[in-house]
């Protein structure tokens, strides 16, 4: 019978298989090299392998552009001051068009040959292989993201304060510079989803605090007209609005309440401003009372950090503007940078070293106005906000209203998760 | 384009001897297919592995629309729907009761393989709501009616958070069968190490060779020939004696099945379901995969499906080699752009040279 004859095929077949698979069992990947490192994923004797998922063609195409492009820059930087542990860095990038498919997919591609990600766009996608990052890869994660669900995880870092955070910074502004008082109402306009409903905690902590009132709306990333929210915002009698939502929402609630007479101050997140709005109709209100909170200095700034970066990269990339994403970027990378410094200096480069290593990191980043710490995983890395306020004169759209500082009611704040 | 699909009679029939189809030489190359499929996980790092899954998901997904779009002539957008059904359904039904980002998520927490079962199930249920509107709208009306599912649908996926997790989505109880887990745990089997991927493979395989077998039975016999009967000729088939409006129904539940069972297995393969994804470019991608592929065709829809699902791996994953495509960032073309290029060029060269999509190279001798 041939059917005998397959069996047997099979059964020769199912044996040759395992011998000569390149997946067969290599115990484990990490080694030493001469000089005593250890080493594993994504790092060879001359070279170091990062990577970076972006977003370049989808919704955070200009965001992705940014930060990747300063991370190149970094990495140029980095090579050219003769690497770090004796190695060159190699920065592998995959752009995922904010697609979970292709994000899941290019993390899976990626991951067995990188030692880490210093960028990753996309909290669901974070979220999506945080289970793997936490159990079995264990490569460090630095999120772009300010997502509080994303805290926790002894991996995935975020850099800076987190929204909820942000927000009550921000409200902590208003109150300092006695523009709302005990008793007002506040209108907060945030996207449904993680962005939003993480900012919108923070309002809601910052309110009872104060003794406020918050007047919720709701939006979707797709309403780009704000004039329903403005209407029922000054209906609803609010002394200051607060916005977590994208540039175009906060432009378009900015002029519109200019047009119709609203006058109250506008404070929003750091996803809530591009420079590139001061060039449309909105950009007068804008610059007259709108805020924007973030964990860094402008790039604007004349301070060394932002100077040089500034610099760096226009002279890099001449044709492209400066926003806030560079600095993002460029601090993520020099994060990641320091803790392979600190592991090489332990000689230990693996994925676990740098995870050590990273766990050790105090006092850094100073340079962009804001010192981060990243010794405990559940807390962000820094609970301060720079206040800024947009300005076509300055690089980079903003200029500096408040330096970095911690509200009274963000310092005790904590996520619940 | 009356016959589904271009093999010819390869199952042994009552009266023939086994032995008789082993001998063909078509038996001969199936089986090393065959072979080679099951071999793969051995050899295949995680990425191609998954790259396999997603197309596996895809070509189930794929060939229950071409059951109904290919086979029937009734377009439907709402097929993101119906794999966010099959896909939460599986989630909510199998997961524990549990708190996460500050939803509060339920779940029944019954054991997966009947949540899967329950979730194709679901799906189909949600297709037979939709039956009564499916059976009377024809072709493009319908396209536009199943446009409603996709906004409704992510409108539930983003807001009913304690079912589906809100914007993040939820976490994917691993699937398992007769107390085998298929999850990241490793388990060796013959020196490899096995992780989820490798041992998904092994359930996605059955199940897309028993999804096609089960369409092949569907196209070729009766019910086949009164599906095409009226995509070609709707009153003449009418005429001739087939319920029009109840096979029309009938095709619409079984096309959600299918997507149903697309949805739960990728749902397993992203270990997270997050609504973004369920969203109007899918269904179009599944239209372009049965349209590349070969419409009415079982062997079209897993080709279109493997085209349309690899094709912007390939692409980014040698980006680096390949001229005319660069590197994130750096100006030019993107491997993500390049693709969307490609396909698009893709479909409208076989609409163009290869009507019968490519499946099938050569124009089928018959007109509609």
């Amino acid at each position: 019978m041939k059917l005998r004859v397959y069996g047997a095929a099979l059964a020769a077949l199912a044996l040759a298989v395992a011998g000569c698979s390149g997946k067969a069992a290599s115990k484990d990947g990490a080694a030493a090299d001469r000089s005593g490192v250890r080493t594993g994923e994504g790092v060879t004797d001359t070279k170091i392998t990062l990577g970076a998922l972006t977003d370049m063609t989808g919704v955070y195409a200009s965001l992705g552009k940014s930060v990747t492009q300063a991370q190149r820059l970094w990495v140029q930087q980095t090579n050219a001051a003769g690497g770090i542990c004796d190695r060159q860095i190699e920065l592998t990038v995959r752009d995922h068009g904010y697609d979970p498919q292709k994000a899941v997919a290019a993390y899976t591609e990626l991951e067995p040959d990188v030692l880490g990600f210093p960028q990753f766009i996309g909290s669901p996608f974070v979220s999506a292989v945080e289970q793997r990052i936490d159990n079995q890869d264990k490569g460090v994660v630095l999120p772009q993201a300010w997502s509080a669900n994303l805290l926790s995880s002894p991996y995935v870092r975020v850099i800076g304060a987190t929204y909820d955070v942000e927000t009550i910074n921000l409200i902590d502004y208003l109150l300092e510079e006695e523009r709302i008082a005990e008793g007002d109402r506040i209108g907060h306009v945030y996207f449904e989803g993680d962005y939003g409903e993480n900012a919108l905690a923070g309002s809601r902590h910052a309110a009872k605090e104060a003794g406020l009132t918050v007047v919720e709306q709701k939006i979707k990333p797709t309403d780009n007209d704000m004039t329903a929210q403005v209407s029922a915002l000054k209906q609803a009698g609010v002394k200051a609005v607060v916005i977590s939502a994208g540039p175009r929402q906060a432009a378009s609630l900015v002029g519109v309440a200019a047009a119709t007479g609203f006058d109250v101050p506008v404070v929003g997140n750091n996803s809530a401003y591009a420079p590139q709005l001061l060039a449309t109709q909105a950009g007068p209100a804008l610059q007259k009372d709108y805020y924007v909170g973030a964990s860094t200095l402008p790039i604007g700034d004349a301070a060394k950090g932002p100077a040089a970066l500034a610099e760096a990269y226009t002279a890099q990339y001449p044709k492209d503007g400066l926003d806030n994403g560079v600095i993002a970027g460029y601090n993520a990378a020099s994060v990641f940078g320091e803790a392979l410094k600190k592991a090489c200096a332990s000689g230990d480069l693996t994925r676990d070293g740098v995870g050590k290593a990273l766990l050790t990191i105090k006092d850094f980043g100073a340079d962009f106005g804001v010192a981060h710490d990243f010794t405990d995983p559940a807390a962000p890395s820094t609970r301060q906000t720079v206040v800024m306020k947009p300005d076509a004169k300055a690089p980079g759209g903003l200029k500096v209203v408040r330096r970095a500082e911690v509200a009274p009611a963000a310092e005790s704040f904590t996520a619940k998760h | 384009m009356s016959e589904a699909t271009t093999d010819g009679a390869a199952a042994p029939g009552p009266g023939r001897p086994l032995t008789a189809g082993l001998r063909r030489p078509r038996t001969h190359l199936r089986l090393a297919g065959a072979l080679l499929l099951l071999a793969l996980p051995f050899y295949l790092d995680r990425f191609w592995l998954q790259a396999g899954l997603f197309a596996m998901a895809a070509a189930i997904g794929a060939i229950g629309l071409n059951l109904l779009t290919g086979s029937t002539g009734q377009l439907s957008m709402g097929h993101a729907f119906f794999l966010a059904v099959g896909a939460y359904g599986y989630c909510v039904l199998a997961g524990e009761s549990s708190t996460q980002n500050g939803h509060a998520l339920s779940g029944l927490g019954l054991p997966t393989w009947l949540a899967a079962v329950l979730a194709v199930l679901l799906a189909g249920a949600a297709g037979g709501l939709f039956s009564p509107i499916a059976g009377r709208l024809r072709g493009a009306y319908l396209g536009i009616a199943t446009l409603a599912l996709i906004f409704i649908g992510q409108h539930v996926l983003f807001n009913a958070g304690s079912l589906t997790g809100g914007f993040n989505g939820r976490p994917v109880p691993p699937f398992s069968l007769f107390g085998f887990t298929f999850d990241d745990t490793e388990t060796v089997v013959a020196a490899v190490p096995f992780h989820s991927f490798e041992k998904l493979w092994y359930a996605a395989l059955p199940a897309l060779a028993v999804s096609a077998y089960f369409a092949r039975g569907v196209l070729r016999g009766r019910p086949g020939r009164a599906l095409n009967a009226i995509r070609d000729h709707r009153i003449a088939a009418g005429v001739t004696g087939v319920p029009v409006a109840r096979y029309r129904a009938g095709v619409f539940v079984l096309s959600s099945m299918y997507a149903g069972l697309a949805g739960v297995l990728l749902a397993l393969v992203f270990q997270r379901t997050v609504p973004e994804y369920f969203g109007m470019v899918l269904s179009l991608e599944y239209l372009a995969m049965i349209v590349i592929g070969g419409l009415g065709s079982v062997a079209g829809a897993v080709v279109g499906a493997a085209f349309v699902s690899l094709l912007p791996q390939v692409l980014t994953h040698y980006s680096d080699s390949l001229p005319l495509v660069s590197a994130p960032g750096t100006g030019g073309v993107a491997p993500g752009e390049a693709s969307r290029y490609l396909y698009g060029a893709a479909v409208v060269a076989v609409v163009l040279f290869l009507p019968g999509g490519l499946t099938r190279p050569k124009k089928p001798g018959e007109n509609r």
